[in-house]
């Protein structure tokens, strides 16, 4: 007897696309579980936590902003090896502002989020037009270059850093607000990419040409990609500084550049819960791993390997699938 | 010598060709016609093979499951579960459809490369006989392919296919996009590769017209499933093929 393995989708969803969602408890829970459980996630698990786990909560979250903001940029067919560039331009920024001008963060945080992405945006914009690893190699060398010059010309510290930034008042309020701008970075974005917008950018990725072809400006599309991307960035760096009460040379370093990738890759691309999911998974690993010494990045390696190997779809759209659809054996004839 | 029996392939839910058999014999042309969707170009993957490749693809990255259930049979040997490389050693070689050629390589850079694994002197002599089945080409040979005309790039496709040694050469739709007077060459071309080189075409096609009277068997193919079946001469004559292809 032939068979087949057939997939059916569950028939909520097909209906869900409307105000038909709202028709009854079944469909609207359906709708809501998956929703609310980053927000629940988040938010309510935090208080509960040592303050040791709080803390890597807190840069987990860090990361995941990061890549959820490296998910927007290749949605756009933006290829971003250096989210270290946003990172440390945020950080420096604010740290600047709060150790020559005595800004609290209440005002450093936001100034930092939109000047870092306005500058960052201004450094890519002449890269704008090139496509993939052109670009990709320009954020790369971009965050080496800054740190570089910070050490050359001794300016902001220098290597020494700003040091005794103002903190949070307490570390519980810095974990609510990276969560609460992890949740905005993640539901705004996906809202941004449900929308007509969302379409024009993912044409971009898609096909530019064919995009040009239609009447509409691709840079200045890619400009505004860019632009709320590095914002996001930037304010990742803003609150890790004020966290971390230090702003200095290691924000451009290579981990804020790797690890969202990492993320990406392992939760899933182009759905930014999968970098986030990637970021919450990947960080806590390797504060685990810690125990084995020098051989957690042995372990930590292979466990990317194994994964991108078994799963190279990525977590969330896997989970999304089975979520959504039924499978069944039928039979031939 | 290809057989093919019961073929059934689907696309996730989406049957895509429903108990499809055919055979083609040593020596002959033969014509899949159907219109857009029939699943021609699904039974030239399946073929060649390259069906087994994109089912893998799509699992690894948990996209559409592809089915595919039936025999292939080409010389008397199952090849239905042949990776397609092993499938172009055995002598099928396919043209896909909208000129599968290197754009950003020049016209000689192209044959190269469809002849990398055959011999030196092999491939020297096959570029010669490419040369003179289409002129046009030889003036373009350091051009880089992209900047080909749509017809210039068939040549080059069909050209490359040659270069791999093909004993028997699928085209798919090898007359998309091209004038009449540009189809009709290339149907003295397919007519020639067979008189001459002694090559078994088997061609898939929505233009019945250039092509029905080229072949020497044909198969009308509908949402998938074989409707017709006959020389080329009946199906000409066949009044449903008459109102459906020739408009008459």
């Amino acid at each position: 007897m032939k068979k087949r393995k057939e997939r059916i989708d569950r028939g909520i969803k097909a209906r869900s696309e409307d105000i038909f969602a709202l028709s009854s408890y079944r469909e609207m829970l359906y709708l809501l579980v998956p929703r609310a459980i980053p927000v629940v996630g988040l938010l309510g698990v935090a208080p509960f936590l040592s303050p040791y786990w709080q803390e890597v909560f807190i840069s987990t979250s860090i990361y995941a902003l990061l890549a959820i903001s490296w998910d927007l940029l290749i949605s756009a067919g933006l290829v971003s090896l250096g989210q270290s560039l946003f990172y440390g331009i945020g950080s420096y920024i604010a740290g600047a502002l709060n150790h020559y001008c005595g800004w609290s963060p209440l005002f450093t945080i936001p100034v930092a989020a939109l000047g870092g992405g306005l500058l960052c945006t201004v450094l890519l914009l002449p890269v704008l037009r090139l496509r993939g690893i052109y670009f990709a190699m320009v954020m790369l060398v971009l965050p080496l270059m800054l740190s570089r010059l910070v050490e050359a010309t001794r300016i902001l510290g220098g290597t020494e850093g700003l040091p005794g930034l103002t903190p949070f008042p307490n570390q519980l309020i810095a974990l609510y607000v990276v969560q609460l701008a992890v949740l905005a970075a993640l539901f705004g974005f996906r809202r941004i990419m449900a929308s007509d917008y969302g379409l024009v950018v993912k044409g971009i990725n898609d096909n530019d040409r064919s995009v040009m072809s239609a009447g509409i400006n691709i840079y200045l599309y890619k400009t505004q990609i860019l632009f709320i991307g590095a914002s996001v960035g930037s304010f990742a760096g803003a609150l890790g500084t004020h966290i971390d009460m230090f702003a200095g040379m290691p924000g451009f370093a290579l981990d804020y550049a790797i690890m969202p990738i990492a993320a990406a890759v392992v939760g899933g691309m182009r759905t930014f819960v999968g970098p986030m999911l990637g970021a919450f998974l990947l960080v806590p690993l390797s504060e685990i791993l810690r125990a084995l010494g020098a051989l957690r990045i042995v372990f930590y390696g292979l466990f990317l390997v194994v994964f991108i190997v078994a799963l190279p779809e990525g977590i969330f759209p896997y989970v999304q699938r089975k979520y959504h659809q039924l499978e069944r054996w039928v039979e031939l004839e | 010598m290809l057989s093919v029996n019961n073929l059934m392939v689907f696309f996730e839910n989406a049957l895509a060709l429903n108990d499809f058999s055919m055979e083609v014999k040593k020596g002959q042309i033969v014509g899949v016609i159907g219109s857009n969707s029939a699943g021609k170009t699904t039974l030239m993957n399946t073929l060649s093979g390259l069906i087994i490749d994109m089912r893998i693809k799509e699992k690894r990255r948990g996209g559409e499951r592809i089915t595919v259930y039936g025999e292939i049979i080409f010389d008397g040997e199952d090849i239905s579960e042949t990776r397609p490389n092993e499938r172009v050693k055995k002598g099928i070689v396919l043209c896909r459809e909208r000129h599968p050629i290197f754009p950003e390589s020049s016209v000689n850079e192209n044959l190269k490369i469809s002849g990398y694994l055959r011999n030196r002197s092999q491939v020297r002599d096959i570029t010669q006989q490419v040369f003179e089945l289409f002129p046009a080409l030889v003036d373009l040979k350091s051009r880089k392919a992209g900047f080909l005309s749509g017809g210039e790039q068939q040549m080059l496709a069909i050209g490359m296919a040659l270069v791999a040694g093909p004993r028997l050469l699928l085209l798919d739709e090898p007359l998309l996009g091209l004038s009449p007077m540009m189809q009709n060459l290339f149907v003295d071309c397919i007519k020639s590769l067979r008189s001459e080189s002694g090559i078994t075409v088997l061609l898939s096609e929505q233009f019945a017209r250039p092509v029905l009277p080229m072949i020497d068997h044909g198969y009308v193919i509908e949402n998938g499933m074989l409707t017709l079946a006959g020389t080329g001469q009946e199906l000409m004559d066949n009044p449903e093929i008459k109102a459906a292809y020739f408009g008459v």
